[in-house]
């Protein structure tokens, strides 16, 4: 993980103008999915490196050790060894970027992880995920549990009240002390882009959650019932780069919720790579939050080595 | 062992993240080339027809220079026998319903859509255009167009009652064109049952397949004929009998060349010119997505042309940051590869804007190039050039593929100034996140097409075409439709040309007149001079023309206008157009009926002066309550004019605005000499143009009779009437490069002149060809045609969405 975004003072004129225009943004969305099109070796090279910016996730109301222990190990066996050593890249440690897991199972994530010998980061969900309508105090006290179990990253969710209310100084603070209540582990803000409105709220969001020392933003909970789209990305994107380039300072990108195929992570990928450049193309700068989507990865790159199309049982189940 | 550099390849791109190859298979292009055996000739009458004995140049791939197939050069002859089978199979299909045709059209839909995988890859193999462009866009916006008039050639009957299709029509391609342009053009011709024979340059081979997939229907198969040869060819294809229309599409001075050159023949020129386009950046736009709105315009191989891009002063330095960001980022390559955002063009292209960099350059511009493109030619990477202020010579040529050119402005007054202050009058977008600012300039600027917030949207249903040097032909839309057709009944048109009329001579000098004997006007005489400015001018000659009855005998002395009186009035005339447009409909109607009041009131004069003139007393009286009756109903017209159509792919409308034309001038008949003069002076009136108009020559004193009411009802200058010779009025007004239209009633000669210079400003212009028209009537003296052209379409897109 990069170096923490030490945010900066609120500065409401950086964002008091500004007005996103949706259609042309949706436009921008469905030409950036078909103009970059990544084929043979590329693909598969491609997918590999999307394997490594996946937090694979699990957040259910059913989670139990088992379930956890088995994420950690595909966390750290994401394919298959013997097509990695088709591919030759079996000595390029390609694993998931971090495994993603609600406060209360840190602990059983941390030690399946010990277990497996693995430095994979655990990344716990807090601040009342996924609606965030808790106390503060709360919410505070959250992050702190999770960290003290040994999560190095926190994602945390905002207060959508504030943000369809106007009340842009009280998000800034809220998630100062986030910030504030992480310490050492890094911070990642949802802000359930979903819920906000329009894109031009989505705009405002990122550029506070920077302000306040945000070092990733993400697009949603994944519980929302739109999450990861091209058009709020490429807003969000938009922001990062305006922060950047007013501050020097690099923030990371997670999209999350309804990634599912092989095909989409290439187009996430080609859309950070249009918007912001390869430097953004590190597990340090960018994420994908996802649960199924790395066993359409594994086929695909099955299908590559080998020329065939995988039957379920070809693939170990995570 | 290959498998192992492809698989140390993926390490390698591990780490790079680069971008490799996206090849499309073209082998299905090259194969239907070996059907041809590599030669290439034009498709007539269902068949391919290789004539014998006729040079051929080589179909080349534009990037490789490999040779794909030698194609035949089409002679005099082979225009002659396409012209013929249009001719043919014009009878059939003209006479078929509108839902067969609609049948014939639906299949020819399916058609390509059976065959699209050929079409795109050879469309992009042998223009070098990017696939993405052509198979994401081009393939299904085809279609469409062939099924949105499928639906209008099904409610033709109802919809288009009183105008029937013109008869052949004639198209002519430019050097580099999409099979697309021809597709607009040859959808609404073919619907509303006129048969088409295509030019196209040579080694142009998807129109060839666009035709054969049309004669393999079976039925019909000399409604779409294409023949592949040089632009000289134009003129001889216009010259054919049966040939009604003629279309041109291609750079301007070809244009303006092929307007000279038709002047007097048989067939309607429309002129679609010119590829530049504009994008207008206010401060208060959402700037990333503008930067789009650049790529879109200029850098994404939608558009033929370059770029004008107008930025607000404050707004400079941000954009020209993120343009200069996106730029680095864009691919170039061979078009076949579907990664890229461009191709490439053909080595003319590569050298034309290699030529503006360096004469942009030498006139002290700021280049700047940027992006992943091959650097040999024929690529050209994408190019900003900035600091060119208008007064430097570069600024007056057309902005060349792939450049853009970028202009800062300070107020959006001035904006609207600079983008107005060019010849060019095609597209323009305009971003803005202010509502009112948006619309203030998407409907200021004089552009056939203005998007807001967003560039190059295209709908079968909006109507494309523009205004100025960029022609007045239409091409989607209803606008499209009645490119094609002409008032029910009108007679075929014949070429009047004279091969002896002088253009140097005709109308230049004036006879002179001397007294001609005492006067037996009416009294009180109506007052004496031209009416200009809104008040009775004497002439800039100081001399008098006189005006003789049926008898022979002085009815009286009209003023002798010339040159300077006419520049006197649409000077007048400008000054009253601002004033005159923002008037509401309603306000407009209400000064013509004021108008057709006073003439009521005025009534026994003008009958009185009608029957000096020879006229019968009941049909002097009967032309003037039809002359008021036709202020009434064009006033009420006025009204409804502009309507928003609903298309695919957009939240929101488009507006089909209608505008006004501008100085319209119009030179009016002899005969009918009120009404005729109210006939035509209403429409253009309640369309909110400002007009200067040349009454009868034989009896203009009714005119100016209506004259001394408009003196008192109507702004100064909104309306001016010009006596004199009308050969010479007619020649000033023509020559006028600050006069937006013209309709000529007169003599052949006339209007032969009248099109030949027209082409000076490319304005539309309008003409009899000697015909007489029958004004009483009511198809001919006050139907739907004069309201079309009365008045110019602009399209104003309007997405919406939060």
């Amino acid at each position: 993980m990069s170096a923490h975004n030490p945010g900066t003072e609120l500065d409401l004129s950086w964002i008091s103008k500004m007005q996103v225009n949706q259609p042309a943004v949706l436009r921008r969305a469905q030409q950036v999915q078909a103009r970059r099109p990544v084929k043979k070796e590329w693909q598969a090279a491609w997918l590999l490196k999307a394997v490594t910016f996946i937090d694979l996730t699990t957040l259910s109301g059913d989670d139990t050790y088992s379930n956890i222990q088995r994420l950690c190990y595909k966390a750290k066996y994401p394919i298959r060894e013997d097509l990695l050593k088709a591919l030759n890249m079996h000595d390029k440690g390609v694993t998931t970027a971090a495994v993603c897991v609600y406060p209360a199972r840190v602990c059983d994530a941390v030690k399946a992880l010990q277990a497996a010998s693995c430095s994979i980061p655990v990344a716990s969900v807090a601040t009342g995920f996924p609606a965030g309508q808790t106390h503060l105090k709360t919410r505070l006290e959250e992050i702190r549990l999770a960290v003290e179990d040994g999560a190095t990253e926190i994602d945390v969710v905002i207060n959508r009240t504030l943000v369809l209310t106007g009340q842009w100084e009280a998000l800034y603070d809220e998630v100062r002390q986030f910030r504030k209540a992480c310490g050492k582990a890094h911070l990642k803000t949802i802000l359930a882009t979903g819920e906000l409105g329009s894109l031009t709220n989505v705009y405002k969001a990122s550029m506070i959650a920077m302000m306040a020392g945000s070092d990733f933003i993400k697009t949603s909970t994944g519980k929302e019932t739109v999450n990861a789209t091209f058009p709020v990305a490429i807003v969000m994107l938009r922001a990062i780069r305006d922060y950047f380039w007013k501050t020097g300072n690099k923030v990371g990108f997670k999209p999350a919720g309804g990634i599912r195929s092989a095909k989409d992570s290439l187009a996430w990928l080609s859309l950070v790579k249009e918007e912001l450049g390869d430097e953004w193309l590190t597990p340090g700068l960018f994420r994908i939050g996802a649960s199924t989507l790395l066993s359409d990865i594994e086929r695909q790159i099955y299908h590559h080595v080998t020329g065939r199309y995988a039957a379920y049982h070809d693939l170990p189940m995570c | 062992m290959a498998a192992t550099s492809a698989e140390s390849r993926a390490r390698e791109i591990f780490t790079t993240l680069e971008y490799g190859p996206a090849p499309e298979s073209h082998a299905c292009a090259l194969a239907w080339l070996d059907t041809q055996d590599r030669c290439l000739s034009h498709y007539v009458n269902g068949k391919w027809l290789k004539p014998e004995h006729r040079n051929s140049v080589p179909c080349q791939d534009p990037i490789t220079g490999e040779n794909l197939a030698s194609c035949l050069l089409a002679e005099a002859e082979d225009v002659a026998t396409a012209a013929e089978a249009a001719r043919t199979a014009l009878e059939d299909w003209r006479g078929l319903p509108g839902a067969s045709r609609a049948k014939h059209l639906t299949r020819l839909a399916k058609m390509i859509q059976k065959h699209q995988r050929l079409l795109w890859t050879l469309e992009s193999l042998v223009t070098g255009r990017a696939v993405r462009e052509v198979r994401d866009r081009d393939v299904p916006l085809a279609q469409q167009l062939l099924q949105y008039h499928a639906i209008q050639a099904h409610t033709q009957e109802e919809a288009l009652a009183g105008w029937e299709p013109m008869g052949v029509v004639g198209l002519i391609m430019p050097p580099t064109f999409s099979f697309l342009e021809m597709m607009w053009r040859i959808c609404p011709a073919l619907a509303v049952g006129c048969t088409v024979v295509v030019l196209v340059p040579p080694a142009s081979p998807t129109p060839l397949l666009l035709a054969q997939l049309a004669g393999e229907l079976g039925q019909f198969p000399g409604i779409l004929n294409v023949l592949s040869g040089p632009a000289a060819l134009g003129p001889v294809l216009a010259s054919q009998p049966g040939v009604q229309k003629v279309a041109f599409c291609g750079a301007v001075e070809e244009g303006r060349a092929l307007r000279r050159t038709l002047a007097g023949v048989g067939p309607e020129l429309g002129l679609a010119l010119g590829t530049e386009s504009l994008l207008l950046l206010t401060e208060a736009a959402d700037v990333d997505s503008a930067v789009e709105g650049v790529v879109d315009a200029a850098w994404s191989d939608r558009s033929p042309g370059g770029l004008r891009l107008l930025i607000q002063e404050s707004l400079w330095d941000e954009t020209m940051r993120r343009l200069m960001v996106r730029m680095a980022r864009l691919r170039g390559g061979r078009g076949l590869d579907g990664a890229v955002d461009m191709g490439a063009r053909g080595a003319a292209a590569h050298d034309l804007a290699q030529l503006y960099v360096r004469e942009a350059r030498s006139q002290g511009a700021q280049v700047f190039q940027a992006g992943d493109v091959p650097l040999e030619s024929p690529f050209f990477p994408p190019t900003l050039v900035s600091d060119l202020p208008p007064a430097s010579p570069c600024t007056q040529a057309e902005v060349p593929w792939p450049l853009v050119v970028a202009a800062p402005f300070r107020t959006a007054k001035e904006a609207l100034a600079l983008a107005n202050g060019t010849p060019r009058g095609g597209s323009a977008s305009v971003w803005s996140e202010r509502l009112g600012q948006a619309l203030e300039l998407g409907y200021g600027l004089r552009m056939g097409t203005v998007w807001i917030n967003a560039h190059s949207l295209r709908d079968p249903a909006v109507p494309t075409g523009g205004c100025k040097e960029s022609g007045s032909s239409w091409h989607g839309g209803p606008d499209g439709l009645y490119e094609y057709l002409r008032p029910l009944g009108t007679p075929a048109r014949l070429p009047y040309l004279s091969e002896h009329l002088n253009y140097d001579t005709f109308g230049l000098a004036v006879p002179s007149t001397l007294p001609a004997g005492p006067e037996t006007g009416p009294s009180p005489a109506p007052p004496y001079g031209l009416f200009v400015g809104g008040r009775f001018q004497a002439p800039g000659a100081r001399s008098s023309r006189p005006i003789q009855d049926s008898h022979s005998k002085v009815h009286g002395y009209v003023a002798e206008g010339g040159a300077k009186d006419i520049r006197g009035a649409v000077e007048a005339a400008h000054q009253a157009a601002p004033g005159w447009v923002s008037q509401p409909p309603g306000a407009r109607a209400a000064l013509l009926w004021a108008l057709a009041a006073a003439l009521e009131r005025r009534e026994p004069t003008l009958v009185l002066g009608l029957e000096r003139h020879g006229v019968e007393p009941k049909t002097a009286k009967a032309e003037v309550e039809l002359s008021v009756r036709r202020l009434r109903a064009w006033g009420a017209r006025a009204q409804a004019q502009s309507h928003s159509l609903q298309v695919a792919e957009l939240r929101g409308p488009v507006l089909r605005l209608r505008e006004p034309l501008g100085v319209l001038a119009i030179v009016c008949p002899d005969e009918w000499p009120l009404l005729a003069f109210v006939s035509l002076l209403a429409p253009a009136l309640a369309y909110g143009n400002t007009v200067v108009l040349v009454p009868s020559g034989t009896c203009p004193i009714p005119a100016l009779e209506v004259c001394q009411d408009m003196a008192t009802l109507l702004p100064a200058g909104l309306v001016s009437v010009v006596t004199g010779d009308r050969d010479h009025l007619a020649r000033c007004l023509a020559l006028h490069q600050d006069v937006q239209a013209l309709w000529y009633f007169g003599s052949a000669q006339g209007s032969q002149f009248v099109e030949w210079a027209s082409a000076g400003n490319l304005k539309p212009v309008w003409v009899s060809r000697g015909c007489p028209r029958a004004w009483d009537q009511e198809a001919e003296g006050a139907g739907p045609e004069l309201e079309l052209r009365a008045a110019r379409t602009k399209a104003l897109w309007l997405p919406m969405g939060d």
